[in-house]
C-alpha cells in the first residue's frame, strides 16, 4: 500500500514534467519540467525496492544485524538513485549553460525565437 | 493523548503548507507569491516538526535545532530572492499601494 | 490547436501506460537473492552499518569512480560552453554589464551566522556515511551550498579557482591510490579492508569507507563550487586587471 502510493506520486510527477516540457515556451520552464521528470523517476525507482513491512537497510537500534535479511528494504535501488541524482544535476547544469548562451544570442527566453533548426 | 496533540499539530502544518501552495498559484505578482510561499511554508515546517516531537519525545532536542535552522535559512533566502527581483525591475501588480523601497534612503536600498 | 490536441494525446497515452504499471504492481514480500546477499555481507565483511554506503563505496565502487568522472566532465563542459561569453562581451561593447550590487545587510549577517553551521553540518553528514544515512555525495552538495551562500553575500568575492582545482585533483588521485592499495593489500580494487575494519558501529570502523567518503565529499564540493562560479557574470575588475 505504501509503496503503491509513493509509486503513483512518482508517476504523477513524471506526467506533470512531460506536460510542462511540451506546453511552456520559456526555456527555464522547460528545464524545470526536465528536472521534474528526473525527480519522478528517482521516486519511482526507490519505491520499487520496498519490501512489505520493511525498514531502511541501516543497522542501528531499529534494525539489528540478525534480523536484517528478513526486514530490510532493498538497498540496490537506493544506491542506483544516489548516482542518478548526481547525473541529473549534471545534465541540468549543462542545460542552464545552454539557456544562458541562447539568451545571449537572441535576448529572449522564448524558444519560438529559435527557428534555425526547423524545416 | 500526546499522539492526539501531535497529530493535530501535523495536520495544522499540512493545512499551512497547502495554503502556501495555493497562494503561490493565485497571487497576482512575483513579490506576493514569494511572501505566500515563504511565510506559510516556514510556519508549516515548524508545526510539523513540533507535532513530530510529541510522537517521539526523545528527538525533542534535535527537532528544536531543526526548527531554529529552518527559521534562520528560509527568510534569508526569500529576502535575497525578493531584493534581486526588485532590482531587475520585475513589475508589481497595479493594486500595489505602498512601495517602501523606492522612497528608502540610498544607504538601505543600495544602487538599483 | 493541433499542437494542444497532440500534447493532450501524448500526456494521456503516457498516463495510460503509467496507470497500467501502477495497477499491476504488487508489493514484494521478501528480498531478492542479490539484495539478501548484500544485506548479509556488508555488516559482516565490511563492518559498515549503512548497507547502501557499503555497496556504493566497496562493491560498486567502480561506478562511483565513473560518476566522479562524469562530474569532472560536466565542470569542464560548463566551463567550455560559458567561456566564450566573456570574450564575446569584450568584442561587442554595446552594453557593458552592470557592476555587481552589494548584498543587503540581512543576507550578509545571515551568511556570517550560517556558513560555519552549514560547514559543520556537511562534515557531520560526510562522517556519518558508514554509520547512518549520509555519505560523500550528500556532504559535498551541502558544502557547495555554503559556497553559494558566500557568493550571494559578497558578490565581489572571487573564488580561488587554482586552489579548488588543485584540491579536487589531489582528492581524485588519493581516491584512486586507496583503490590501488586495495588491490595490493586486500581483496581487490577499492576494497575497503586496507584499513582495519574495527568494531561494528564505532566511529572509526568500516575500514577505508570513511576515508573514501571524505575524499568524495571534498571532490564533489569543489567541483560543484567551480560549476556555480562559472555561472556568475564576469567581474569588471577581473577584465581590467588583464
Amino acid at each position: 500500500m505504501i509503496s503503491t502510493v509513493v509509486l503513483s506520486t512518482g508517476l504523477a510527477l513524471i506526467l506533470i514534467g512531460v506536460w510542462g516540457m511540451l506546453t511552456h515556451r520559456n526555456i527555464l520552464r522547460i528545464v524545470i519540467g526536465f528536472s521534474l521528470i528526473g525527480t519522478g523517476t528517482h521516486i519511482f525507482i526507490v519505491a520499487i525496492g520496498y519490501v512489505a513491512n520493511g525498514t531502511a537497510p541501516i543497522m542501528d537500534r531499529a534494525l539489528s544485524v540478525a534480523e536484517a535479511p528478513a526486514r530490510a528494504v532493498d538497498p540496490i535501488p537506493s544506491a542506483l538513485v544516489v548516482t542518478a541524482i548526481v547525473i541529473g544535476l549534471a545534465v541540468t547544469a549543462i542545460m542552464l549553460a545552454y539557456a544562458i548562451r541562447l539568451y545571449d544570442s537572441k535576448k529572449t527566453l522564448s524558444i519560438d525565437a529559435f527557428t534555425e533548426s526547423k524545416w | 493523548m500526546a499522539e492526539l496533540i501531535g497529530s493535530l499539530l501535523v495536520l495544522a502544518g499540512a493545512v499551512f503548507h497547502f495554503s502556501a501552495g495555493l497562494g503561490m498559484l493565485r497571487m497576482p505578482d512575483a513579490y506576493t507569491r514569494m511572501q505566500a510561499g515563504t511565510k506559510a511554508s516556514t510556519l508549516g515546517n515548524t508545526l510539523v516538526l513540533a507535532g513530530l516531537a510529541f510522537y517521539h519525545p526523545s528527538w525533542t532536542l534535535k527537532l528544536v535545532i531543526l526548527i531554529c535552522f529552518v527559521l534562520m535559512t528560509n527568510p534569508v533566502s526569500s529576502h535575497a530572492l525578493a531584493r534581486a527581483a526588485y532590482r531587475i525591475r520585475i513589475s508589481m501588480t497595479p493594486q500595489t499601494v505602498v512601495d517602501a523601497l523606492r522612497d528608502a534612503p540610498e544607504r538601505i536600498r543600495g544602487r538599483s | 490547436m493541433i499542437r494542444r490536441a497532440a500534447i493532450v494525446l501524448a500526456v494521456a497515452l503516457f498516463g495510460l501506460v503509467f496507470a497500467n504499471l501502477a495497477a499491476h504492481y504488487a508489493e514484494r514480500q521478501s528480498l531478492l537473492p542479490l539484495a539478501k546477499r548484500y544485506v548479509e555481507l556488508v555488516p559482516r565483511d565490511l563492518g559498515a552499518a549503512n548497507v547502501i554506503t557499503g555497496i556504493l563505496l566497496t562493491y560498486r565502487a567502480f561506478d562511483t569512480l565513473g560518476e566522479v568522472a562524469v562530474l569532472f566532465m560536466v565542470a569542464a563542459g560548463v566551463g567550455l560552453v560559458l567561456a566564450a561569453r566573456g570574450r564575446r562581451n569584450e568584442s561587442s561593447p554595446g552594453e557593458a554589464p552592470e557592476p555587481p550590487r552589494p548584498a543587503s545587510e540581512i543576507v550578509q549577517t545571515g551568511a556570517q551566522m550560517l556558513v560555519p553551521l552549514i560547514a559543520i553540518f556537511a562534515a557531520y553528514i560526510i562522517m556519518n556515511g558508514h554509520l547512518s544515512a549520509g555519505g560523500g555525495f550528500q556532504g559535498g552538495a551541502v558544502i557547495a551550498s555554503s559556497v553559494i551562500l558566500l557568493l550571494l553575500a559578497d558578490p565581489h568575492r572571487r573564488l580561488d579557482l587554482d586552489f579548488l582545482s588543485y584540491t579536487e585533483s589531489v582528492a581524485g588521485v588519493l581516491f584512486v591510490l586507496v583503490g590501488v592499495a586495495g588491490m595490493i593489500v586486500a581483496g581487490g580494487f577499492l576494497d575497503n579492508r586496507v584499513l582495519p575494519v574495527g568494531q561494528f558501529g564505532a566511529f572509526f570502523s568500516a575500514g577505508a569507507i570513511p576515508v573514501l567518503s571524505i575524499l568524495l565529499g571534498i571532490k564533489v564540493g569543489c567541483e560543484l563550487s567551480v560549476i556555480i562560479d562559472r555561472f556568475r557574470p564576469e567581474l569588471s575588475t577581473e577584465r581590467g586587471s588583464q
